[in-house]
């Protein structure tokens, strides 16, 4: 449980105190430096971690991490641990990309040698991987096929060779939430996801091929298998229309459900129900099998991409995955011996070495944390520490944060200005849309390097690599 | 009276639309179209096919704007048909009867996951009906 022994840099926390507004049942903190707090500032996000603060059975404190930004119900950045005892569960807690994710693989091979190759490697990227937004994939799903991913995540891929058992040692969870209950999975979110396994989606989604620019810390590089000028390809994507069903579904029972149980709230969609209720079972177990359709999906594109790049660069590079981490998503934990349900929106587990639940491989140094820049920007590799635990229920910021409007990012600079100046700086873009290329332009977002200080200072990760984008498939 | 209008208002990171409209079926209807222009990037092509029945039922006015929206977008990415045009039969403000006309597509270019509760507002003005709905983008 976070204490006050666990001390951050005054300068990069911002206390809200349970007094600011009548409802808060705990305070909320805010991690970030003087500009990112002006940033905070600037749109709803505050007003909406106020409202995850006044939820039933919420713990002690909620979170903002330095990549906070308006959301729907909870803010994006926000982390919120409610009891699983008397407290609730909120699909809008959760969001609709449930179990969106990152996960990074690395590659045997530099970046010089690679570079004759690197435009056909990012074009035919493109073309094994489907994009946009319901736009099917080429592994249409039976039935049963459905249900066993709904079950067993990417342990289902693997009898299949789309996954290897080294793969889901490197996975969060191991790629599979064994509370997953498929049949709480409608009908209809299983009709919006069963094309779409090994699909990309739209928006921020996206694979990049990438450089390690710079090691900030030799001894975790090394033990996360990452090298100086090396290749790596992350990979940004969640449970697609499936997810997004389940949480349409119940942020819908919820919402008709919570007269019953006597609760109210500030913000409709913050629908939510006690965690032991039949409604809150109900939704834990969809939640739980759409976050393993989810890894799966993360699973069959890592195999599209190791496809690729074992024909135009021959399975010598190899391309092992450092890790694989979920940034939607409420998970049942243990802290300081009560068990609970901790929303992450928009934020990353970040456990440290002593965490069992950190991968063996990783115990050494805590359990590998990808915090991507905008398109454009360089993202960083960071390890979780011990303390926080302490300080925000073992969770770091998922990204960079948006500061400007999709409208506004448009507005700014057309798509086919950004994929001029990305190009003109070497980076190979293959996005199907130049509309949602600009909402996406790297000056609709925060500053990475100013993000990942904060982080770093505040002590909820350490950094380890920079990586810099060579090219870029977007969603 | 207003003639149906709708708006793209500024939002962070969703997309937030506000409709007005003289009456609640025009309203679900423009909001429908909005969330049409949303999903194929600009102005709605004519609608292709025959009318086809959708129905929903909700627990009051702003839950209806909701549940519209989100069987619009379930549609769109189900079946790769994107309705565009609406005609409504029946309007309550928990039920909604309409026929809709769409445009068939081969790659669905739906982009919507789905319409929140957060920020909805429905109020009514000198002129009908005024709303805002957030979409997650």
């Amino acid at each position: 449980m976070p204490t006050a022994e666990a001390i951050v840099p005054e300068q990069l926390v911002h206390e809200i105190p349970v007094t600011t507004r009548a409802d808060m049942r705990v305070p909320a903190r805010v991690f970030a430096d003087g500009e990112l707090w002006r940033q905070i500032e600037g749109d709803h996000s505050l007003e909406q971690l106020i409202n995850v603060a006044t939820l039933r059975g919420v713990s002690h404190c909620v979170y903002g991490m330095p990549d906070l930004h308006e959301g729907y119900g909870f803010p994006v950045g926000g982390v919120a641990a409610m009891r699983a005892a008397d407290g609730v569960i909120s699909p809008g807690g959760v969001g609709y990309d449930i179990n969106c994710g990152v996960r990074l693989l690395a590659a045997d091979l530099d970046a010089a040698a690679a570079a004759p190759e690197l435009e056909r490697f990012v074009h035919e990227l493109s073309r094994s991987i489907p994009s946009g937004t319901g736009r099917g994939g080429r592994l249409a799903l039976t039935d049963v096929e459905l249900e066993r991913v709904l079950a067993h995540g990417c342990r289902a891929l693997v009898e299949q060779g789309l996954a290897t058992s080294e793969d889901l040692d490197a996975t969060e969870a191991h790629g599979c939430l064994t509370r997953a209950d498929p049949a709480a999975v409608s009908q209809r979110a299983r009709g919006r996801g069963r094309d779409q396994l090994g699909t990309l989606g739209s928006g921020n989604h996206f694979v990049e091929v990438q450089v390690v620019d710079r090691i900030e810390d030799a001894a975790a590089a090394r033990a996360l298998g990452l090298r100086a000028g090396r290749i790596t390809v992350l990979i940004h994507t969640g449970s697609r229309g499936l997810g997004h069903q389940v949480c349409t579904d119940y942020v819908r029972l919820m919402d008709q459900a919570m007269p019953r149980y006597g609760i109210t709230l500030p913000d409709r969609q913050l629908a939510c129900a006690p965690f032991r209720s039949p409604e809150g079972q109900q939704y834990f177990g969809a939640m739980c099998a759409a976050a393993n359709f989810a890894w799966a999906n993360r699973q069959v594109i890592t195999h599209r991409v190791r496809e690729v790049f074992g024909r135009l660069f021959g399975a010598g590079g190899g391309l092992r995955l450092v890790y694989d981490v979920a940034h939607n998503m409420a998970k049942l934990e243990e802290h300081a011996g009560g068990l609970l349900v901790v929303h992450r929106k928009g934020a990353t587990r970040a456990f440290g070495p002593k965490h069992p639940e950190t991968p063996e491989r990783y115990r050494e140094v805590g359990q590998p944390v990808f915090i991507p820049g905008s398109m454009g920007t360089a993202s960083y590799v960071m390890v979780g520490t011990d303390a926080a635990l302490a300080r925000s229920f073992g969770s770091a910021c998922h990204g960079a944060g948006r500061v400007m409007s999709r409208h506004a990012a448009k507005r700014v600079q057309p798509g086919h200005e950004v994929r001029r100046e990305l190009e003109a700086r070497g980076i190979i873009v293959r996005c199907p849309s130049s509309g949602e290329l600009a909402e996406e332009a790297p000056f609709a977002y925060k500053d990475v390097e100013r993000v990942v200080d904060v982080v770093h200072g505040a002590g909820l990760a350490r950094k380890v690599a920079r990586l810099l984008p060579l090219g870029v498939v977007k969603g | 009276m207003v003639n149906a209008s709708s708006e793209v208002l500024e939002h962070t990171a969703e997309v937030k639309l506000r409709v007005r409209a003289a009456s609640l079926g025009e309203l679900l209807g423009e909001a429908g179209r909005a969330l049409a222009a949303v999903e194929l990037g600009g102005l709605p092509p004519a609608p292709d096919g025959p009318w086809r029945p959708v129905e929903v039922r909700s627990s009051d006015r702003d839950a209806l704007l909701v549940d519209w929206l989100n069987e619009l977008i379930y549609l769109a990415e189900t079946e790769r048909w994107v309705p565009v045009e609406f005609e409504m039969e029946t309007v309550a403000p928990t039920a909604l009867r309409a026929r809709a006309r769409g445009v068939p597509v081969t790659v669905t270019p739906a982009r919507v996951k789905a319409a929140t509760f957060h920020g909805l507002r429905i109020v009514e003005t000198p002129a009908g009906l005024e709303a805002d709905v957030i979409l997650d983008v």
